[in-house]
């Protein structure tokens, strides 16, 4: 990879190439910087816009000859649409299940590990790291047959707790590869000082670093959440009684033989997206400070 | 304190999703208490849930003690689904398989052989096409269900401005559409057929009524047969109508966009579509609801029409069901007279018996013109290896793409597209 | 959100100039040297049972002629290499393989500039128009692939686009009626945008944050000395988010390279055949004809190929880790 060329060239050109007064240019800079800005917001938010407009719009406005920026006169019908299918009810309560108990396994086993990388130097440490790197390579579309198979022997189709075992496995490399970022980040000398007040080592975890993890927690369940939450194929696959699909299906079904209803499609996945919207302006803050504590380190 | 706060929602979570799980488990499996459960599958769209509601409720009064469990299926990845259900422990009893892919499930033995059955279903009148669908080696797995063909759906009100009524043949058709474009000359979008590059079920069409077809069998093999001059001679009917009457793209098919959006909009005299398309449609642009009419596809021989390939599905009991007769006698209820009557009424589509069809389709002209056509209904070679060639990247659609964005001769696109579908279904 | 940049926890914070960092791995001595072991088992069971198994299996099958009707009856067809045999003889395979190559080159060198670009930005941006477009990243981030996919391909329609439309109206030229998805090249232009734009706001998020992680007083010091933004880049900033690069770089090229739903939506690998890649290819010929031998196969082939390829990155990883 061509890692040298990483973005080096525009950064000068943005506020060196020019040689004015220095408030003029500062003006300016200011300027282009606003400018970047708006067209940066402009380029990832208008296909986003365009789905939450598309869900306002009658269903014959949706395609036209020249485009309708405005949902106007705006209907409420698709979104009627979309929630009242039948069993959107257990849709949602499957899908948040799912989707937090695979979140949680994920971050409780994720935990765990990252402690035993970040903080020891053990034999077999280097491989295990190997493994969760590897891991993360193979095709998760084309382990379906595979998972199929366990899942007979074990007589877990058709059983949601399936569906939580292999969200879990799915996002679990990815969690604790992060999580041991986090944990090195974690000063050694308040633990040791901890122990030294009487705690064995995993109070010491407990105590000290665990609260001190709570980001860096929060931060990594935002990955394994999206992951889990839009997963298709397995919960179609899988799963049996009409009552067991995950949200994921439900968008999906808008798509039949006869025809595509776009316009409940584009309903449901606004109503899909909020949630995680609502999660990321709750943990925003931490979010950031946490992520680069972790990454930074590794 | 946030933190604490999540982990102990996502505990109750998890312990509420394990409770649940535990409590479903008693009630989807069968056999409890002497009862039975049936499971069946239909897709979506192919049944109204009330008729399953009513047929279910008299299937029950009549089997004491059986409880039907029924599941809608998205066509959006069926395959797999069918494919693992049909090969896990306990598979669903009834099940509905598009026609062109009941060979594929028959060959490999998931399907119970139902040719023993054939005349108590009164398998006699079946539509010929959809029989055929459901054979294989000489015996039926599958019963006809449902079926339904292609028409062309016409403005009647742009017809009679322009001096025009439905044509009998092909030549026709393009002559009436060349006026209906003369009459329309003022809308710069204006198209007499909306004819996309990529609708391969209607080149079928042309291409059986020259006599040619899409490949044949010889011996054990089959061999494209694009490049036969009959097929050759449909290749070019297409060309001629998509060149002379329509704007639309050359490399899409007519469901991206949906083609009754596009007629939605009010700048298209004709499209090749299915009846269900012209309610859509409607259902849009309700002002057109007294303008649309439908003819069957004329035949470049005058006064006949062209034949046409039957889209439908078949119902089937899987080999795995542990209530085989159970599930034959539900399937026998749903295939038969009442139920296919109400089905051709409630959502418009072909019976699977040829004497149903006339009564159950009453005077509507739409369905009528649909019931004409399918008189001469064929279906695509029916083996299991031709599900591969529908499969994407269908050949047939870049074939077609390439003649008409005038890439590639029609000879050398048919030549190239045949050693494809010879290829595939050398089952390799 | 705060103008202190998304608050530098001074317990977390990293000090990439104080020499060696707090934390970091140690030998284990006397009585918790069997704790990092206990530590591993959960995860370590967890791959095994639950990864282990159908890694296995994947190998197992991919020696196996398995289609639908040996699925279906269970029965067991061991044919060898054969699998492997009509996959790498077959040339079609060599163009996809090449394909997806070039094609995770460029998704990943514009997903990381422009990332990059992105995060630099935000850290200059004033409060308002920041939190701006850092929510329009996360909703880019969090809409389903399905939607995301079709939203661009409407964008891009042929009759009803609005690029057609805006580029007609803005007068660069005729667009009435182009169609972006007639060769393969500009079908690709359009799975690529698709495929980065969606894969930025990850990249760019984690970027911004450990941006904000650098201590001011340092860039302070090297403005101070008179240092251009671009000696700033490439002195400070590149050596501290070095590793940062690398771990994002890393899972880009994974996700790229493994990347289906979107390239599948937009054409199904058309027209003819031309985007298809290795992805698509495992689904067309393995899992779409029920040749489920050939899609593990496939599979298999693909991760050898990944790891290959990456080697020389992982090494280079794994060598980071032991500065800590």
């Amino acid at each position: 990879m061509s890692r040298t060329d990483l973005g080096t060239r525009p950064a000068p050109r943005r506020t060196g190439g020019l040689r004015a007064g220095p408030t003029t240019r500062k003006r300016l800079t200011r300027g282009l910087l606003n400018l970047a800005g708006v067209v940066t917001l402009l380029a990832f938010a208008f296909p986003v816009y365009w789905m939450f407009a598309t869900a306002f719009k009658p269903s014959r406005d949706i395609l036209t000859y020249t485009p309708r920026l405005l949902p106007w006169p705006p209907t409420l019908e698709h979104f009627q649409q979309a929630v009242s299918r039948p069993h959107f009810g257990d849709f949602l309560r499957n899908s948040l299940l799912v989707t937090l108990s695979a979140v949680l396994l994920s971050l409780v086993i994720a935990t765990l590990a990252a402690l035993a990388v970040g903080r020891f130097d053990f034999r077999g440490r280097k491989s295990y790291l190997l493994l969760v790197l590897v891991v993360q390579m193979a095709p998760f579309e084309a382990l379906l047959i595979p998972f199929f198979f366990m899942l007979r022997q074990l007589d877990l189709l058709n059983q949601l707790p399936a569906l939580v075992l292999i969200y879990f496995i799915f996002t679990m490399p990815f969690t604790i590869w992060t999580l041991r970022g986090f944990v090195v980040g974690v000063p050694r000398e308040l633990e040791e000082a901890a122990m030294v007040d009487g705690c064995t080592r995993m109070q010491a975890f407990r105590r000290v670093v665990f609260p001190l993890l709570a980001p860096g927690l929060v931060a990594t369940s935002i990955f394994a959440f999206v992951t889990a939450w839009n997963e298709f194929l397995y919960a179609f696959v899988f799963m049996r009684d009409p009552d067991k699909f995950t949200l994921p299906v439900w968008i999906a079904s808008f798509r039949t033989a006869f025809g595509d209803d776009w316009g409940a499609t584009m309903a449901a996945s606004s109503l899909f997206t909020l949630p995680v919207l609502v999660f990321f302006l709750a943990i925003h803050r931490r979010l950031a400070s946490g992520l680069t504590a972790g990454a930074v380190k590794g | 304190m946030k933190a604490r706060l999540l982990f102990a929602t996502l505990l109750v979570a998890v312990l509420a999703a394990a409770g649940c799980s535990s409590s479903d488990d008693g009630g989807s499996q069968s056999g409890t208490g002497g009862s039975k459960t049936l499971t069946v599958w239909l897709m979506d769209g192919s049944a109204p849930d009330k008729l399953v509601a009513d047929l279910n409720t008299e299937f029950q009064a009549a089997h004491s003690g059986v409880k039907v469990t029924y599941a809608k299926q998205q066509w959006n990845g069926i395959q797999d689904k069918l494919t693992t259900a049909l090969a896990s422990n306990n598979p669903p009893d009834v099940i509905e398989l598009g026609n062109t892919q009941t060979a594929k499930f028959a060959s490999s033995g998931a399907l119970a052989d139902l040719t023993g059955k054939v005349s108590d279903l009164g398998g006699q009148n079946w539509l010929k096409a959809m029989t055929e669908s459901g054979a294989w080696q000489g015996k039926q797995y599958g019963v006809p269900f449902y079926a339904a063909n292609r028409v062309v759906i016409y403005r009647t009100d742009l017809f009679s401005k322009a001096g025009v009524s439905a044509p009998t043949s092909l030549d026709q058709w393009i002559s009436d559409g060349q006026k209906l474009a003369a009459a329309n000359k003022s809308n710069g979008r204006f198209m007499p057929l909306y004819l996309p590059g990529q609708n391969w079920y209607f080149l079928s069409s042309l291409i059986w009524d020259q006599g040619g077809d899409l490949a044949v069998k010889n011996g054990d093999t089959w061999k494209g047969a694009l490049d036969t001059q009959q097929a050759q001679a449909g290749i070019a009917d297409y060309k001629q109508l998509f060149d002379s009457l329509s704007k639309a793209p050359a490399d899409t098919d007519e469901a991206t966009p949906q083609q009754f959006q596009v007629m939605a909009k009010g700048n298209i005299g004709m499209m090749i579509g299915l009846p269900w398309e012209l309610n859509s449609a409607v259902g849009e642009t309700p002002s057109l609801k007294s303008k649309l009419g439908a003819f069957p596809i004329p035949s470049h021989t005058a006064g006949k029409t062209a034949p046409v390939f039957l889209g439908g599905s078949n119902l089937a009991v899987s080999a795995g069901s542990k209530q085989q007769d159970l599930a034959y006698e539900w399937l026998k209820l749903l295939a038969g007279e009442k139920y296919q009557t109400r089905l051709a009424k409630e959502n418009g589509v072909l019976p699977n018996s040829t004497t149903l069809a006339a009564t159950a389709l009453g005077d509507d002209p739409v369905l009528g013109a649909m019931a004409k056509g399918a008189e001469d209904g064929r279906i695509t070679p029916n083996d299991p290896t031709w599900a591969a060639v529908e499969a994407t990247p269908n050949p047939i659609k870049d074939m077609l793409t390439k003649i008409l964005s005038g890439k590639a001769s029609a000879a050398d696109a048919a030549a190239e597209a045949n050693n494809l579908i010879t290829q595939k279904m050398a089952g390799s | 959100m705060g103008r202190a940049p998304a608050g530098v926890d001074p317990a977390t914070a990293p000090a990439p100039s104080h020499g060696p960092a707090p934390g970091g791995p140690r030998r284990a001595v006397g009585a918790t040297r069997r704790l990092p072991y206990l530590l591993v088992v959960p995860s370590l069971a967890a791959f095994v049972a639950l990864l282990g198994y159908p890694l296995y299996q994947v190998v197992r099958i991919s020696l196996l002629k398995l289609d639908l009707g040996e699925l279906i009856r269970r029965e067991t067809v061991f044919v060898g290499l054969a699998n492997y045999r009509s996959i790498l003889t077959d040339r079609f395979f060599w163009t996809v393989a090449l394909r997806t190559v070039l094609f995770t080159v460029v998704c990943v060198t514009l997903t990381m500039v422009i990332a990059t670009l992105v995060a630099l930005l935000l850290e200059r941006l004033g409060p308002g128009l920041r939190l701006a477009v850092e929510i329009s990243l996360v909703l880019t981030w969090a809409m389903p692939a399905l939607t995301a996919t079709v939203v661009w391909q409407w964008l891009f329609d042929t009759q009803f686009g609005v690029v057609n439309w805006l580029l007609t109206t803005l007068g660069v030229g005729a667009f009435e009626g182009h169609s972006w998805f007639a060769t393969g090249l500009s079908t690709f232009a359009v799975i690529t945008i698709i495929v980065v734009w969606q894969a930025i706001p990850f990249v760019a998020i984690t970027l911004y944050a450990g941006l904000t992680a650098i201590p001011r007083e340092l860039r302070e010091a090297m403005r101070v000395d008179g240092a251009s933004p671009w000696r700033s880049f490439w002195s400070l900033i590149l050596p501290v988010l070095k590793p940062l690069f690398m771990v994002t770089c890393f899972l880009s090229i994974i996700w790229d390279f493994k990347v289906f739903t979107q390239v599948w939506l937009v054409r199904q690998g058309g027209p003819n055949r031309q985007t298809v890649t290795l992805s698509v290819y495992a689904y067309q010929e393995g899992i779409a004809t029920s040749h489920f031998g050939r899609a593990a196969a496939i599979s298999v082939t693909m991760v050898v190929l990944l790891l290959a390829a990456l080697v020389f990155y992982i090494r280079l990883m794994l060598r980071t880790q032991e500065d800590l």
